[in-house]
């Protein structure tokens, strides 16, 4: 009876063999396939069913939180967004069955507390009897400052950044349209599905954060970098004058470049600044010749994505360079930021920021830093500079011509701040060039103070914006005021006040 | 021959080292199965919630109490017995405990308490059968038992169906299987009628045709053990437990006779009554259907087994990390989808560990079966093993898709007590076997059982009052 013993030790073995090898097949042969599967939710679940920490603003106002749900629920948590669509651009929002995004998918691992240091932090504090492992995210982002922008904006299709020339600190960032992740991210999958679906299709992409993720047609703000370009190449210097014309024929053409409305304007480089003549810019593109003036965009940082903490951000743009040699006045005309040029709303905060600091582009942050569940520091963001794209020299001249703007130029209707605080400013007013609607136009302007010694620097773009025939389209009067609004409320108003700080882990 | 000339030499008197090895062995291992144990509770606890379990000094005391209380009964009663088999028990019941409690607070409660219950039967069974030849004697009654308690769940008032099997039996408050019990009933049935029978069988006299077949009248008790456990099996839907019964009765039959032909003929017999029973029953054919394409009905009939492999696959190799997966994904999971569970938390490795146990287990029970001298032991071990090593290969097989899906428990580690105190049952006897083997090898000295004793001391004493009455 041995050998069959031994026989059916053997067959037993295969058996056991055999259920190896299967484990193997599914848990390392097949396990990409599985896990790519789109009804297998396993990944999203775990993740999901974890506790998730706060975001907080650099104000302490909780932008998004977790509480646990009734026994019963589908998942042990809900998100919620204590202040509705104000954030929403900054923290995104967190989905089981949509994924994520901004904060809450870039910071994901910090908030539900999966980064290695925040596990070996948790291990050490088991012992003194914490072990919830979440981190708080805090951002740069100010409530409210935010709340301010979001006023000021009225409704209207645009958006307004303010940034911290010295850090690059984002303290305010808000686009329309927007929307509010509570309607969707704890509804039922077909609920859910259905709000996306819409958001997604709706006019203008409200899911969208335009302010760093879109691009718009500059106008003559993109005369602050024209202008920066030529005095750094020494061509110009503030003592060229540019003649008192209506048109300009650009070579290569016959059809004329025009000053906004057809006006007649010439004088210095500060004259032409302040009242924002198109022509001498597309001269001084045209004189610096295409390849110095796409080298020189490079240099501010335009065609490479911005390097914000946040996901997916857009590229600005120079447009197409392939053949700028053979179309020069293609590059007269983008030398005021006209045709193909695209800018970032954000980019545009920079190049202020870039003057209002010496020639320094910092790196853009939203998040400044993030804590551990006891409240200790994980990662604070330290300023990085990102571009140099001018002197100090340089910049000092162009901080002067933004006064100029600011004092007697085109912005001079609007924005004057409170107290006589001294600003420095720019305009555009993108004419969109539709001919069934010449009075469409992105209006803009760029703005820092105090001029001396900037502490924020701002850029407001309305898209879309349709002259009336009592009112026209203009950067100056429609960007403006909402430029001074949040400056004025930031350097002298409520917003002047120390702002409490934040709180992060305070035991959610 | 030289085990028998070294054990000539042992003193009687001088305790075996062999018998003492194996002890400390066991007892070593014991530690760490529970070491491992209240470790694997302590991460799961901290992965599901990050918290110590407030408890767990008093769980860790609990489980090593009730380990080495079953170590002292072996150590006691069974000294000489195989080292290995309670440890690796020990580690599979801690490892099924520790996902059954990560799944469900309520059923860890019961399965604890159905632990104690088993532990207990453990020790009551080594207590009771000190002398594996005793059960031999007893084979009818195992055969009527086990019959009665295949029958138990189809009495109407007692049985109950739960998910579409009529297996359970539900005394008051307490539900149980009684299959789990049967099927040890009948595998000592078995071997003690085959290891009678077994030249006779074998013999073939019976010839239809070009077969031999044994004469009917020997072969008709197993003939009927075995249909009625088949019939009996078909009328409750429980496939897995009818093919555990098929397997068991088949592979002692061949072991028994030394024959081939009842291997091969078991074979066809089974396929048989796959095909028949999948061509009858609607029951039969969904799980052969599942078993094909379960993503034909991936949110109904394939669900489980769909939820089952994607654990599977985000477990990987080294698994989501204890308490870290979702294996609540899977319906019963704490029951008969245990080993998916596990696959998924602690990967690969942790399920190839679980594979291994069982493997280890097989080998230290059919060791048991080579080493005993005797037809009834050696048929009995078989019988025994066989059924924790397909019972395993069954459900493990089910679960990853390598057969069809039918539902059982796996032994030591599935939710569920009658099954644990049933398998446990089953250790304590291959113990026993293992224990008697060793003694006539002389390893250790056949010191009477107390029982021996007690009749011994009784015997004398009434010598001596003959005696007595005898000068008066």
């Amino acid at each position: 009876m041995n050998r069959q013993i031994r026989q059916l030790a053997v067959g037993l073995l295969a058996c056991y063999v055999v259920l190896f090898v299967a484990l193997n097949y599914w848990q390392v042969g097949r396990k990409p396939e599985l896990d790519a599967r789109f009804d297998n939710t396993r990944q999203v679940l775990r993740e999901f069913n974890r506790p998730r920490g706060p975001i907080v603003t650099s104000d302490g106002v909780v932008a998004a939180v977790s509480f646990p749900t009734a026994p019963g629920e589908p998942y042990n948590y809900r998100r919620e967004y204590p202040t509705d669509d104000l954030l929403a651009d900054i923290t995104g929002y967190y989905t089981f069955a949509f994924g994520s995004t901004q904060v809450e998918r870039l910071y994901g691992d910090v908030l539900t507390g999966t980064t290695t240091e925040q596990q070996v932090r948790g291990l050490g504090d088991l012992l003194g009897g914490t072990v919830e492992t979440t981190g708080t995210v805090e951002l740069a982002v100010r409530e409210d400052a935010q709340e301010v922008a979001k006023f000021l904006l009225g409704g209207r299709t645009g958006s307004v950044t303010v940034i911290e020339p010295k850090t690059g600190a984002i303290r305010a960032m808000y686009s329309n349209p927007t929307y509010d992740p509570n309607t969707f991210v704890n509804a039922d999958f077909d609920v859910a599905e259905g709000i996306l679906t819409d958001l997604q299709n709706a006019e203008g992409n409200p899911l969208l954060a335009q302010a760093y993720q879109e691009r718009y047609m500059p106008g003559s703000t993109f005369k602050v970098i024209t202008t920066g370009i030529g005095l750094e190449s020494g061509l110009i210097t503030l003592d060229n004058t540019f003649a008192d014309e209506r048109e300009w024929v650009p070579p290569q053409t016959t059809d004329p470049i025009q000053n906004y409305n057809g006006s007649l304007c010439g004088g210095d480089l500060a004259t032409v600044f302040a009242r924002s003549c198109n022509i001498p810019f597309a001269q001084i593109a045209t004189l610096l010749g295409p390849e110095a003036m796409v080298e020189g965009t490079k240099a501010w940082g335009i065609g490479e994505e911005l390097p914000i903490d946040l996901p997916r951000p857009a590229a600005s743009t120079f447009g197409n360079t392939d053949n700028l040699s053979e179309e020069l006045p293609l590059l007269a005309i983008r030398g005021f930021g006209q045709s193909e040029v695209q800018m970032v709303p954000l980019h545009m905060a920079m190049v202020a920021g870039a003057i209002a600091n010496g020639g320094q582009m910092m790196k853009p942050y939203a998040v400044q830093a993030t804590y551990d569940q006891s409240g200790r520091t994980l990662d604070r963001t330290s300023p990085e500079v990102w571009k140099t794209p001018v002197s100090a020299t340089t910049a000092e001249i162009e901080k002067q011509l933004m006064i100029g703007v600011a004092e007697r130029g085109t912005a001079s209707c609007c924005i004057a701040l409170e107290g006589g605080i001294p600003v420095a400013a720019k305009t555009g007013t993108a004419q969109l060039g539709d001919p069934s609607n010449p009075g469409l136009s992105h209006a803009w302007i760029i703005a820092f103070a105090p001029a001396d010694n900037p502490q924020y620097a701002v850029s407001v773009v309305l898209t879309n914006a349709q002259s009336t025939p009592d009112v026209a389209v203009t950067g100056g009067r429609l960007a403006g005021p909402i430029a001074k609004g949040i400056l004025d409320f930031l350097l002298t108003g409520a917003g002047s006040q120390p702002v409490t700080p934040a709180v992060p882990g305070d035991g959610t | 021959m030289s085990d028998l000339d070294t054990a000539t030499a042992v003193d009687p008197a001088v305790d075996s080292p062999l018998a003492r090895s194996r002890r400390s062995t066991e007892l070593t291992l014991v530690i760490m199965a529970a070491l491992i144990t209240g470790a694997a509770y302590t991460i799961t606890a901290l992965g599901t919630n990050a918290e110590i379990p407030p408890g767990i000094i008093f769980f860790v005391a609990i489980l090593l109490g009730l380990l080495l209380c079953a170590h002292v009964v072996v150590r006691l009663v069974a000294r000489g017995a195989d080292g290995t088999l309670l440890p690796l028990a020990a580690l599979l019941h801690g490892i099924g405990f520790v996902m059954i409690a990560r799944l469900d607070d309520e059923l860890a409660g019961l399965q604890a308490t159905w632990s104690l219950v088993a532990i207990a039967a453990f020790v009551a069974t080594l207590l009771v059968v000190q002398r594996a030849t005793d059960l031999a004697r007893y084979s009818w009654l195992f055969f009527f038992g086990g019959a009665f308690l295949l029958l138990l769940p189809l009495a109407p008032g007692l049985g109950v169906n739960i998910n579409g099997a009529r297996i359970w039996v539900s005394l008051g408050p307490i539900n149980f299987q009684p299959g789990e019990f049967a099927k040890i009933a009948l595998a000592i049935f078995f071997a003690s009628y085959l290891a009678d029978r077994r030249e006779l069988i074998a013999a073939s006299t019976w010839r239809i045709g070009p077969l031999h077949l044994p004469e009917p009248r020997y072969i008709a008790p197993i003939i009927m053990a075995w249909g009625f456990a088949v019939v009996v099996m078909v009328f409750q839907k429980d496939l897995g437990s009818s093919l555990l019964f098929f397997t068991l009765f088949v592979v002692m039959m061949w072991v028994a006779t030394e024959r081939l032909s009842y291997l091969l003929i078991g074979t066809v017999l089974f396929a048989a009554a796959a095909y028949f029973s999948w061509t009858q029953f609607g029951h039969v054919q969904t799980r052969v259907d599942i078993w094909i394409d379960p993503w034909a009905d991936p949110l109904d009939k394939g669900y489980q087994i769909i939820q089952s492999l994607y654990g599977l696959a985000d477990g990987g190799l080294t698994g989501t990390g204890l308490g870290r997966g979702n294996p609540g994904q899977v319906p019963e999971a704490q029951n008969d989808f245990i080993f998916s569970s596990i696959a998924e938390e602690w990967g690969l490795i942790g399920a190839t560990g679980v594979l291994m146990a069982f493997i280890l287990i097989v080998g230290a029970g059919l060791r048991i079966a080579l080493r005993t001298d005797r037809t009834f032991e050696k048929l009995l071990a078989v019988g025994l093993t066989t059924i924790v090593g397909v019972q395993g290969f069954i459900i493990i097989a089910g679960v990853i898709k390598v057969v069809p899906l039918t539902g059982i428990t796996l032994p030591f580690v599935s939710y569920g007590g009658s099954s644990l105190v049933a398998n446990y049952v089953l250790l304590a006897l291959l113990i026993r076997l293992s224990d008697s083997s060793a003694r006539r090898l002389g390893e250790l000295p056949d010191d009477p059982t107390p029982n021996e004793r007690w009749k011994a001391w009784r015997l004398s004493r009434q010598l001596r009052r003959a005696e007595r009455q005898a000068v008066a």
